[in-house]
């Protein structure tokens, strides 16, 4: 079985029976995209949601959310996965630390989460499942033979979505 | 400041300056568990911010974190991190009553580590300080026990904002049969290297 470890800012794309894997999620959101029909999937572990607005990107970075998603969804255009046919799921945005700082960091899982619903939105692909949030870090395990995404969490019950 | 142009002198300095401000907060833990606490030679570790989670054990590895933010003169973070086993070590030594296991850590056992991060922390920052003739003081401390990769990309994520490479300086210590140890990272922001380096009458 083929898998592959997708480290931050890091995005990929298989198909199966390949295992796609992010190990270790606390504010950062995954983002996964799977054409059943092709039985491919594609997943990212994007830092930000998205530039700072006075920052000249030219190219794009898979460590921004909006640039993620669009970038997976050329990844498996290529790969033969109409758009219309994808469907997504978030894993991750935690809130790592107490509520103290929240205030001052604007809660940053909770922006990458809203990044990626507006950037799954922009390309209409509908949101089937998600696990997001909590104080909690979560590792994935995105099996491209079934679209399943088993989630692991520290002293949490395992959870397929 | 480009992180990846830091000459050798740069390097050296941050390296020494580190080695003396953990002196200081080694005595400190050291005195507070009423054991001796050995040093290594800090690292300044350049590396791609992907690469983070790795240097922490890998990013499944569990852990206790403590952050502070630098505040005053210059900014930056702080990041105290201890295996779990150790940091049961640590709150056993300090509370003289062993967390119970495989549950999560209490209102008092975390009330305790993040005191650990405060005295360090402090301790770390009063003597760089006094070197540097500059104001540094540390934030409240905030902690996370969870995988490794899930404590440190809060960090990682205003790192990345200012760019792809983070500059860490590690220094790991331990007590006498190695039964508390841990890593102390300090994470100058990317002004604050300048605001250092201009200190020690080093800046490029």
């Amino acid at each position: 079985m083929n898998i592959i470890t997708i480290g931050i800012s890091e995005i990929a794309a298989t198909g199966a029976p390949g295992v796609l894997v992010s190990y270790g999620l606390g504010s950062c959101v995954a983002i996964a995209l799977y054409d059943a029909e092709k039985r491919i999937g594609a997943l990212a572990h994007p830092l930000l949601p998205e530039p700072a607005a006075k920052a000249n990107v030219a190219v794009k970075s898979s460590k921004y959310v909006s640039h993620a998603v669009d970038m997976m969804v050329e990844e498996l255009a290529e790969r033969g996965c109409a758009t219309s046919r994808l469907v997504a799921k978030l894993v991750g945005g935690a809130v790592m630390f107490d509520s103290l700082y929240n205030r001052y960091r604007e809660a940053i899982g909770q922006r990458n989460v809203e990044a990626a619903i507006a950037a799954l939105a922009r390309h209409g692909i509908p949101i089937v499942a998600q696990d997001t949030g909590n104080d909690y870090g979560r590792t994935l395990e995105f099996y491209t033979e079934t679209g399943t995404i088993v989630v692991k969490a520290v002293q949490q019950p395992t959870k397929n979505i | 400041m480009d992180i990846e142009r830091l000459n050798h002198e740069q390097l050296d300095a941050l390296r020494e300056i580190s080695n003396i401000g953990m002196g200081h907060a080694a005595t400190a833990l050291s005195q507070l568990v009423g054991k001796t606490v050995h040093l290594d030679v800090p690292k300044v570790n350049i590396l791609q911010i992907s690469q983070v989670p790795e240097v922490l054990g890998g990013p499944q590895h569990l852990v206790v974190g403590i952050y502070m933010q630098i505040l005053g003169d210059a900014r930056g973070n702080i990041l105290l991190i201890f295996p779990l086993e150790s940091a049961m070590e640590l709150v056993e030594n300090l509370l003289l009553k062993r967390p119970a296991h495989g549950t999560a850590l209490n209102e008092l056992e975390v009330s305790t580590l993040k005191e650990v991060g405060n005295i360090l922390s402090s301790a770390f920052l009063n003597a760089l300080g006094t070197l540097l003739k500059l104001t540094l003081i540390p934030s409240v401390p905030i902690l996370s026990c969870d995988m490794a990769g899930a404590v440190v990309d809060y960090v990682l994520i205003e790192l990345g904002k200012a760019g792809d490479i983070s500059l860490m300086v590690e220094t790991e210590f331990r007590s006498e049969e190695d039964r508390i140890k841990g890593q102390f990272y300090m994470i100058p922001g990317a002004d604050s290297l300048e605001i250092i380096l201009t200190s020690l009458g080093i800046a490029t």
